[in-house]
């Protein structure tokens, strides 16, 4: 993740893109894809639900959620400290707090709009 | 030169950070209370505690009476009073000490005293011992399960086969590898008790539909594809079953194979087959109910059958396409968990193949027989047929129920003691009266085999007539 400094970008849109690109793959891997890549015993039972819901066995507040609820606000830190809290700003904002809200265990299991339900 | 340059990049950043605008500083501030309080929250459950409170939970606690581990049952219940076998259950057995003709076992094509057979079977075992003693997946795979699996897979004229090492365990494995929570599943009323216990484990959707009736199941399948249409995207993602026997063994009855693969196709449903009675009886070379009906083996997507009765073996096999059958090799839970056929068992059961291809007309010689002991035994008194005149198994109720299952059993179980006083050997048809959905009555089953000669069999209806008479009258 920090090895995007390889490239010559300058280091705000370096960081920035970091963090949105951070955000983005994590939206897709844990919150957006259903079930399981492998068989499971259990007949179906995690069919419907997102790896982030199924995470710990649906337990909420667990060290591995914790940690991946913390992640990208530190790297949202970093990634406003280093860009001098300019335009990119609020593409940063944005893309953190769609990334914070999911993670909420009020919102276990709601879909908005009904996307993604089945 | 590099690290002055950092340096006072890094002076500049820490300036800005002194003029950043206040609403920066606040959603910081926010935001670190957040990870604060994320670190010191503790693990909970999703799910409500139950809301009993102490004085509640001793008052239940106190209620609850032990239940006594052997629960009192009569004395004369069945399982404590069982006949004893001695010797082979072929045509002549010996009950009790006392020899009859076999008319109880599912021996239908008289392949269990086989010489041939039973010199296959011996031939394997001295080459491979007795038992594999390891599932499929870890060195439990001989020549002649691939062997048995290849000829199977012919005789049907499907792509593959898979063989599962008892009979009842195939088609309870079958179903919940394909059928999972969520899905649908239309079954007959009686279908048998290893297809519920496959139902029970899949945790699908059961709907049941009144046993042969094609109207009953398209009211069912119209339901549910108006259900459907409400709500689409879940329909697309729920899978769709209809599960039926060839010859259902608790009425002797064939299912209506080409109304229902009408119904599959207009409906979008897959069909499972179980041909346990029907795989070598029906149909000129003994493929079963799709031969008999002449339907293409193609529309139907698994077919599962139980090696245990006509086949004198023990286990059980699908085919279908490979496709198919494929999935079950990773997630057929009795394939995956348990060992293997014992390979003498696997090669009698390919000589037993051998012997059914070579000889096709022991199934006609097996429907006549069929014919005419349900013709001889239609109007006795007290006793009605239920079952197909081409089934070989079929069942005899009391016309007139007592009343209470228990005067039925005893008053059937009298007569099946009288004919094997006389030397028929008949039985009863036993459910586990708790566990089943939808309970036949009592019955008992009278099995037809090709080694009973016409002699034995009208001797047989006239003993069983005379029985019925002297029991019931």
């Amino acid at each position: 993740v920090i090895l995007l400094h390889i490239p010559f970008f300058s280091m705000p849109v370096v960081c920035t893109l970091t963090n949105v690109i951070h955000n983005l793959a994590m939206y897709v891997f844990l919150h957006t894809v259903k079930g399981t890549p492998f068989e499971t015993p259990g007949q179906g039972k995690s069919q419907l639900l997102t790896h982030w819901e199924q995470m710990d066995f649906r337990l909420q507040f667990t060290s591995s959620r914790k940690f991946l609820s913390i992640s990208p606000i530190v790297l949202y830190l970093l990634a406003s400290f280093y860009t001098k809290y300019d335009a990119a700003y609020f593409l940063n904002t944005a893309s953190l707090l769609s990334i914070l809200l999911p993670k909420l265990p009020q919102l276990h299991g709601v879909h908005l709009f009904g996307i993604n339900k089945y | 030169m590099a690290t002055a340059a950092e340096q006072w990049v890094l002076v500049e950043m820490v300036q800005a950070l002194y003029e950043a605008p206040a609403y920066h500083l606040i959603l910081e501030g926010i935001l670190i209370l957040w990870i604060i309080r994320l670190l010191f929250s503790k693990t909970y459950k999703l799910q409500e505690r139950s809301d009993l409170t102490v004085k509640e939970k001793e008052e239940l606690i106190e209620e609850w009476q032990p239940e006594p581990l052997v629960p009192p049952i009569s004395k004369d219940h069945p399982a404590l009073n069982y006949n004893i076998v001695s010797g082979p259950p072929s045509h002549n057995i010996v009950v009790n000490g006392k020899k009859c003709v076999n008319f109880a076992s599912f021996n239908f094509l008289g392949l269990l005293d086989n010489p041939r057979v039973k010199a296959a079977a011996l031939a394997s075992l001295k080459k491979y011992g007795v038992g594999t003693c390891g599932p499929r997946g870890f060195y439990g795979t001989f020549d002649v399960h691939l062997d048995l699996e290849d000829r199977l897979a012919k005789f049907m004229k499907t792509e593959e086969a898979i063989i599962y090492s008892y009979g009842f365990a195939t088609i309870a494995s079958a179903i919940p590898a394909y059928s999972k929570r969520g899905d649908i599943v239309f079954v007959d009323r009686a279908a048998c008790f290893a297809i519920q216990k496959g139902l029970q484990a899949s945790r699908s959707d059961i709907k049941l539909f009144k046993h042969n009736d094609m109207a009953d199941l398209e009211r069912l399948l119209k339901e549910q594809e108006m259900e459907d249409q409400k709500n689409p995207r879940k329909a697309r993602v729920t899978r769709r079953f209809i599960v039926a026997e060839g010859l259902y063994m608790n009425t002797g009855t064939i299912c209506p194979l080409p109304e229902l693969v009408k119904l599959k196709y207009k409906y979008k449903a897959r069909i499972f087959l179980e041909e346990s009675l029907s795989f070598g009886v029906l149909g000129e070379h003994g493929r079963g109910v799709t031969e008999h009906f002449g339907i293409s083996i193609d529309d139907i997507d698994l077919i599962s059958a139980n090696m245990e009765n006509s086949l004198a073996s023990i286990g059980g096999f699908c085919c279908g396409r490979s496709f198919v059958i494929d999935h079950q090799r990773l997630s057929g839970q009795g394939y995956c968990f348990s060992a293997s056929l014992p390979p003498l068992l696997a090669a009698a059961a390919i000589e037993a193949l051998n012997i059914m291809e070579e000889n096709p007309g022991i199934f006609s010689v097996l429907k006549e027989k069929c014919k005419r002991i349900h013709k001889a035994l239609q109007g006795i008194s007290g006793l009605k047929v239920v079952g197909e005149s081409l089934s070989p198994a079929f069942h005899l109720q009391l016309k007139d129920s007592t009343g209470s299952r228990e005067k039925d059993v005893k008053l059937l179980q009298e007569i099946v003691n009288h004919c094997m006083d006389r030397s028929i050997a008949l039985t009863q048809a036993r459910y586990l009266e708790k566990e089943e959905k939808c309970l036949p009555p009592p019955s008992i089953r009278v099995v037809v085999t090709v080694e009973q000669t016409d002699e034995e069999l009208e001797r047989a209806a006239r003993t069983i007539k005379e029985v019925a008479q002297a029991v019931l009258l």
